[in-house]
């Protein structure tokens, strides 16, 4: 299969265009981190971004930041680190979970639009993507956005970039929001509470005034695979209920106070401060119970996201007729379930039971066997999968690009 | 009128007695209005400068209704013009001679309270202050503000995706929904999103909100709700420079504090405001800087230190600080009343709504002033400095000849000068009628036919809202035809592996 490694936004364009008139769909790809998610692809090249990776413009004073999609996410953090800002919907680092060496792109990031704990506060890489230069389905560079905060000209085409896993265009250039850095994060633990419990001390503490900034429960079952990067919680053997607090010191520090007076019925709470708060966090984040090198590593992981208070029902529920494990973020909106290894991934199930709640479930990680017969993405109601495809194809009417990835092949 | 609308379609006026006869099938009694007296009530929105009278006024009060409608005005080629409560400042619900006009007033009950989700699940109709109003009592509120927030509608909001004050801490209107029941032109009913975060697939939701009545007419709408912040203290700060205020802003950003809001306003502004208010606004400075912190009181009290320090670092010359809550909203008083205090020294104003990158901002200034020069006519600045959005009211006598027109073309020349110092033609009052025609300063024409592309994926007639938004209008099979080279191309000379 030929790999076109594209040099610069007049070479995506040729090389769509002769895709388009060679009908011969291609598969984008940056640093190909994420490529085992979703379907396999009926595509017969493949068309590769990573030189694309030039830091375009940043302006920490303006809070946005210029880049080539190709540009590797772990460069981009460093980059704005060194001025103290910080992406502030924290992406996933889906390396440890899939088991690729590598973090990927910053067109990765988006294509995917996976958040981390902070989504509940700061919202999702759509809320964080200002502007994008990209190529159409048509052959065509377009932009959409701009490069300020405040923009309502013409459609927001970036919310749907964000999260088309590279099926409307190829993104050549972005540019993104970013935030300065809190100055200080306290965390709150309640150990020992089951799901229920922990998803009611969570609704609590989201609903005080109190700025929650993370809301997670990690069940004492999800524990039981001592994973490193968790160190000394993990150890404890018991389920642990984790609230963030971040912003200046004093603030933080207070607010934590008050929380854990509010949360007091739920246990006594103890606190972990900035490094040993932040460990815990990108531990959540990047879901690392479930790490591709660790006890579970084999098993099919499902990525829920559902109305928050049904959290710990949907995920007991899956957990006990599976026999698999889960974890909670996004203060139960949010679930992480490994089930056991099984042909369909425990599918009807999952799918039945986040139906009845209102959410939807992706399968993040499985083998291909498994992405074959069973829909990775989570199938929509027949008007609005219908409109989903008239949208596709405005952008892309021959799909060329990433051909079947967001839907399985029926034979 | 000097904007352009979409020639009238005759044959669709010739049968107007038999569509009134149809809708009042479809929605009963006082819900179909075609009188005309009874409809100059709708013949503008908030941007009265341009008014035309529908064809007729339909208000619907449920989602079949609504559905219904649509489907009986897409079957006989009728357009349509959504409207909420009709304070959109860009002419988004201007309607058309030869259109029904579709009124969401009557969708005004709120569904669904639940504090443990922490959402609301509403219809359109609701004012955008209701919401908050609704669940004060457990301590939460709709963080979006527009200044409207009395009157408009929480519907219009999503189809302008509205801002307002503090939605430099807060976001806008896209950050704060999460689903939606939209209908489309074709009278099919889908729902989008839900109390989840994410929407599953692409993401609708994000696209629907600010397509400004484009894509469908939404029948209810869920937003998330916030816990309201325990306190809020304000800092009044004058400049002798204007470059000096705008500095003042760069570095509080550039400190990592992000205030609950941060307003501009310039020397003509202030004289307004203050001689209509009261407020006890300094009248010998350049610029006035209102900039509120907002959180825990100790959060509050340390942030307002910091500010002040940074603000006498930059050479403020006057510098105020809230020590109550009368004293905070007297600091506000006079931002707040800016345009009807503007609108007592000046016949008419145009409200213009540009977004620059921050540190343009002196230099924006300055170009509006020669500007001001150059075509004769004053200016008052007020701006959402925080964020860069621009708000300079021209003043002009409309019964002065030629003056409306100077005015239009003063205000198109502020937005060109938005998008040449890299920012936008619009911060958060939408496209509508009123920058249509400037959408070609900003975007090419392959960049504004995927998005009449899109528009063709909701609406492939184009029935819902024609002559809003897009300067040119294309037909559907015309954008979606391809250019292929005859032949099999081979890939271009690129490095491959």
């Amino acid at each position: 299969m030929d790999t076109l490694k594209v040099r610069d936004a007049k070479d995506v364009e040729e090389v769509v265009r002769a895709a388009i008139a060679n009908e011969q769909p291609l598969e984008i790809v940056g640093h190909g981190g994420k490529r085992s998610i979703g379907h396999a692809m009926a595509t017969n090249a493949v068309l590769d971004v990573s030189a694309l990776n030039a830091v375009t413009s940043y302006e920490p004073n303006e809070l946005i930041v210029t880049l080539q999609a190709g540009a590797p996410l772990a460069d981009v953090l460093s980059l704005i680190d060194a001025k103290n800002q910080q992406f502030a919907f924290e992406p996933v680092n889906t390396a440890p979970l899939l088991g690729t060496p590598v973090s990927g792109t910053i067109g990765g990031m988006i294509a995917a639009g996976l958040a981390g704990p902070r989504r509940i506060k700061a919202g999702g890489a759509r809320d964080h993507l200002l502007g994008a230069h990209a190529v159409s389905g048509f052959g065509d560079s377009f932009k959409t956005g701009g490069r300020v905060v405040k923009n309502v000209t013409g459609y927001d085409l970036c919310k749907l970039l964000a999260g088309s896993w590279g099926t409307l265009s190829v993104m050549t250039e972005v540019t993104l929001k970013v935030m300065p850095k809190p100055e200080a994060e306290r965390t709150l633990l309640l150990r020992g509470l089951d799901d229920a419990a922990a998803n009611k001390a969570m609704t609590v503490a989201l609903g005080s005034p109190y700025d929650v900034s993370g809301a997670a429960h990690l069940p004492k079952s999800a524990l039981r695979t001592r994973t490193d990067e968790l160190g000394d919680i993990a150890g404890q053997g018991e389920a642990v209920t984790a609230l963030r607090l971040e912003g200046i010191t004093a603030s933080a520090t207070h607010r934590a106070g008050s929380l854990r007076e509010l949360l007091a019925p739920f246990g006594a709470a103890t606190l972990i401060e900035d490094a040993a708060s932040s460990v815990l966090w990108a531990a959540i984040r990047d879901v690392l119970p479930f790490a591709a090198s660790g006890a579970l590593g084999a098993w099919p992981v499902w990525r829920i996201v559902c109305p928050p208070a049904s959290g710990a029902l949907l995920g007991t529920q899956l957990a006990r007729e599976t026999g698999g494990d889960v974890i909670y973020d996004w203060g139960g909106g949010l679930i992480w379930a490994a089930l056991p290894p099984k042909a369909d991934a425990h599918a009807p199930s999952v799918r039945q039971r986040v139906d009845a709640v209102g959410g939807h479930a992706t399968l993040i990680r499985a083998v291909e066997d498994v992405r074959r017969s069973v829909d990775v993405f989570h199938p929509q109601a027949p008007g609005v999968a219908a409109l989903s495809e008239r949208v596709r194809a405005s952008f892309d009417p021959k799909s060329i690009l990433n051909r079947g990835r967001l839907r399985r092949a029926t034979a | 009128m000097a904007i352009m609308m979409p020639a009238s379609d005759q044959a669709v006026l010739a049968r107007r007695s038999e569509i009134v006869a149809a809708l009042r099938a479809i929605v009963p009694g006082e819900g179909v209005i075609d009188t005309p007296a009874e409809m100059r009530a709708y013949e503008s929105d908030g941007l009265t400068a341009y008014r035309q009278p529908p064809m007729v006024v339909v208000l619907p009060d449920t989602t079949e209704q609504v559905s219904l409608i649509l489907k009986y005005c897409a079957a006989h080629g009728i357009k349509v013009v959504p409207r909420g409560s009709g304070t959109s400042l860009s002419g988004g619900a201007l309607p058309l001679e030869d259109g029904v006009l579709l009124g969401l007033g009557k969708f005004k009950r709120i569904r669904e309270i639940d504090f443990d989700n922490r959402v609301v699940v509403t219809e359109p109709g609701v004012t955008n202050l209701a919401i908050s109003q609704a669940v004060a009592h457990a301590g939460f509120y709709y963080a979006p503000d527009p200044s409207s927030q009395i009157a408009c509608s929480i519907g219009g909001n999503v189809a302008e995706n509205s801002g307002g004050v503090h939605c430099l801490k807060y976001g806008m209107t896209t950050n704060n929904v999460l689903g939606c029941e939209i209908v489309l032109m074709s009278g099919e009913i889908l729902r989008i999103g839900g109390k989840g975060c994410e929407n599953s697939g692409y993401d609708l939701m994000g696209v629907i909100t600010g397509s400004e009545g484009l894509l469908g007419v939404i029948t209810e709408i869920t937003v998330r709700i916030l816990q309201k912040p325990e306190t809020a203290r304000a800092l009044m700060v004058g400049f002798a420079e204007v470059e000096a205020a705008g500095e003042c802003v760069a570095r509080i950003i550039g400190a990592g504090i992000i205030p609950g809001g941060m307003e501009m306003m310039d020397k003509p502004a202030i004289h307004a405001a203050e001689a209509f208010v009261r407020a006890g606004y300094p009248l010998d400075v350049e610029a006035l800087l209102i900039i509120e912190l907002d959180g825990p009181k100790i959060e509050v009290d340390e942030l307002i230190t910091r500010v002040e320090t940074i603000a006498r670092g930059c050479g403020s010359v006057t510098l105020q600080i809230s020590s109550s809550e009368a004293e905070r909203n007297l600091f506000w008083a006079g931002r707040k009343a800016a345009f009807p205090a503007v609108g007592r020294i000046s016949p008419d104003y145009l409200c213009m709504d540009g977004t620059i990158p921050r540190g343009a901002l002196p230099k924006a200034l300055a170009r509006i002033r020669e500007l001001g020069e150059k075509y004769q006519l004053g200016c008052a600045n007020v701006f959402h400095a925080g964020d860069g959005n621009l708000h300079p009211l021209i003043l002009y006598d409309a019964n002065k000849p030629g003056e409306i027109e100077r005015a239009e073309a003063f205000g198109a020349d502020i937005l060109r000068a938005c998008v040449e110092f890299g920012g936008v033609l619009t911060g958060e009052h939408g496209v509508g009628i009123e920058k249509r025609d400037l959408m070609g300063d900003m975007f090419t024409e392959i960049d504004l036919n995927q998005q009449q592309r899109l528009k063709c994926a909701f609406d492939a007639q184009g029935l819902l809202n024609p002559g809003k938004v897009f300067p040119t209008l294309h037909r559907c099979a015309e954008l979606g035809r391809m250019h292929v080279h005859a032949g099999k191309l081979a890939f271009p000379d690129i490095p491959r592996f």
